[in-house]
């Protein structure tokens, strides 16, 4: 079952297959990489996917590690944040794109009233290209900060509490403290969730699919729906196949530089 | 710094992480909010712009509801048994199988020369190719017969001595989890002609309840078992040391010992599959069409159907999204018992 996927499109991404026009499919070596790797629009779609994975990934952590200090340190009415706060990441992404155009409309929504009141009437949200890329990050940050605050939480609970009761007789700041204890000793699990959250939003498609289409445009396609277009849109499954292998390649040597250029700084593998 | 400054300065601390937790709570809850009051307003109080209170500025009406009882926006109560069924069969058993899979990477060693891999895989993917492309099989056949001799080859090569390097455990976990960096889309292609090849073969997997519960199986079966090897991990080694010097076989160990200590874990586990499922939209799209949709495929449905009939849709988004609460609920009471905890450890 989750082999022969991979297999099976290895094998047809050497090959020239598509279902429309049905011609049998032929050996072609390459040139379906080639031709990939030539194309514009492929590099603009992963230019698009990166700024969306890099910069949305940066908040959900800065937001999330904020969040995830606020909670830790006993606030009232914590139980009733936990649940609120965990919501979004447990609603299926077609929900939240639904969710999100509602809140986007440019005439309907409560957030064009907000904008109008301080003097933007009918901002496009999602057909200007700069909008519509500031929407989708919005809403991956929205739906993802919460997987970041949960296993924060946990790592700030396994912290030891003498190193801080130490910390607090040496007349250590908070800051200092923040920046000497809390922050180095939560590397490792910081590191482990910016990874897993970068593969995953690589991927990210149901979103950007209902919201904006790719549009306006191409300028918010991301690879996963440039693969869909030509996979089921043109039928073109060879090439789909072979985008989806220089796919898995381009995340891999990324997620290598990524653990490579950190190891120094975590002890633990992950 | 004074003392004096420095608990000024904490509490200072401490109403600004309040505020921001207060302002953060907000952005993240009034979407709901939002879809809540809209399930419940009347088509005016939608198209007029954007209305807030319900009794205040607009009046409360159930007509998206009627329209969904009614059955005019598709099919909601097959739907939502679908998904329960799929959902709920496909989490049993990835847990059943992958907390198997997962405590037998945590507790016995296992070693994978490379050298077997790379055969397993070129027998797998030549006989694949040959079989299909040349002895004219259909790809069922060819599959079955490339993998099952694959699996026998590389089974017999592994006890012999063979150069390279070895694989531990840590590297199959890896192997499990990067099968969640491919792009879906691709899966979901090849998985779709898979199946219909099965389906010429006699068994139809595509829009039935066993293909889609064997293909969310297989792919939560990664997760179940990453999760699952940190719980079963952070149990203490002792007590399963004791019952082996008994001479306890290792499945009793398992059944009566392991698995009543990591309760909490495999529940955790087990709404976290059933989340994964509930919320699939993808796979969904490519291998159902009409007897067996899931909820994700029809409320994707609603954006489209009838035009922007946005209380239809804040209605169906609801459906979706209520399920998710009770989880949301359980799972925190889970994670306050220190559950988390393994998971990171």
């Amino acid at each position: 079952m989750a082999i022969f996927p991979l297999i099976y499109s290895l094998s047809i991404s050497f090959m020239s297959y598509r279902l429309i026009p049905p011609l049998p499919p032929r050996f072609i070596g390459l040139d379906n990489y080639i031709a990939l790797l030539g194309q514009e629009r492929f590099r603009a779609v992963i230019w698009t996917t990166s700024i969306i994975v890099v910069i949305s990934v940066f908040l959900q952590y800065v937001i999330g590690f904020a969040v995830a200090m606020a909670l830790h340190a006993k606030i009232p009415g914590e139980k009733l944040f936990r649940v609120g706060l965990l919501l979004p990441m447990l609603i299926a992404p077609v929900a939240v794109a639904l969710i999100a155009r509602m809140m986007f409309h440019p005439t309907i929504g409560p957030l064009n009233e907000l904008m109008t009141v301080f003097g933007f009437p009918n901002l496009p949200f999602l057909t200007n290209k700069y909008w519509a890329m500031g929407s989708i990050i919005t809403v991956e940050v929205w739906q993802w900060t919460p997987f970041v605050i949960l296993l924060m939480l946990a790592g700030l609970q396994t912290l030891p509490d003498d190193v801080y009761e130490a910390a607090t007789l040496e007349n250590a700041s908070p800051w200092q403290q923040f920046r000497d204890i809390t922050f180095p000793m939560l590397l490792p699990i910081s590191v482990a969730i910016v990874f897993i959250r970068a593969i995953e939003s690589f991927k990210i498609m149901d979103t950007v699919f209902i919201m904006t289409g790719g549009g306006p445009g191409i300028a918010t396609e991301t690879l996963t729906l440039f693969a869909y277009q030509e996979g089921f849109k043109k039928f073109n499954l060879g090439y789909t196949s072979a985008l989806s292998f220089l796919f898995l390649i381009f995340i891999i040597v990324i997620g290598v530089i990524y653990l490579a250029a950190l190891k120094p700084y975590v002890a633990r593998r992950i | 710094m004074s003392t004096q400054l420095r608990s000024a300065s904490a509490h200072v601390f401490r109403y600004l992480s309040i505020f921001g937790l207060m302002f953060w709570a907000f952005f993240t809850l009034f979407p709901l909010y939002w879809v809540l009051i809209t399930a419940f307003k009347p088509p005016l109080a939608v198209i007029g712009g954007p209305t807030y209170f319900p009794w205040i500025d607009f009046d409360p009406s159930l007509k998206a509801w009627r329209d969904i009882a009614a059955g005019i926006r598709g099919n909601f109560k097959g739907t939502v048994l679908h998904s329960t069924l799929i959902g709920i069969t496909a989490s049993i058993i990835a847990t059943l199988f992958g907390s198997m899979a997962a405590y037998a990477l945590v507790r016995f060693p296992f070693r994978v020369k490379l050298g077997s891999g790379l055969i397993f895989f070129t027998i797998a993917f030549g006989g694949y190719l040959i079989l299909h492309e040349y002895a004219g099989l259909s790809r069922s056949n060819a599959m079955f017969i490339a993998f099952s001799t694959a699996l026998v080859t590389s089974i017999i090569v592994n006890r012999l001595r063979l150069p390279g390097p070895v694989l531990g455990n840590d590297d199959i976990v890896f192997w499990f989890v990067s099968q969640r960096m491919f792009p879906p889309v691709v899966v979901a292609f090849a998985l779709f002609l898979m199946f219909s090849e099965f389906g010429r073969s006699g068994f139809t997997l595509i829009d039935t309840f066993w293909g889609m519960t064997l293909c969310y199986t297989a792919f939560s079966l990664p997760i179940v078992v990453w999760l699952m090897r940190d719980f079963f991990r952070a149990l203490p080694i002792e007590v399963e040391e004791a019952a082996l010097i008994d001479n306890v076989p290792s499945w009793r160990i398992f059944k009566d010992i392991v698995v009543p200590m990591s309760t909490p874990g495999l529940a955790a586990t087990f709404i976290i599959t059933l989340a994964f499922v509930w919320n699939e939209f993808l796979f969904a799209l490519f291998l159902t069409n009409s007897k067996w949709q899931t909820l994700p495929i029809l409320v994707a449905g609603q954006n489209s159907q009838r035009g922007d009939e946005w209380w239809s849709v804040a209605a169906a988004n609801l459906i979706a999204i209520i399920p998710m609460f009770v989880v949301a609920l359980v799972l925190s009471r889970l994670m306050r018992s220190g559950l988390t905890l393994g998971a990171i450890k």
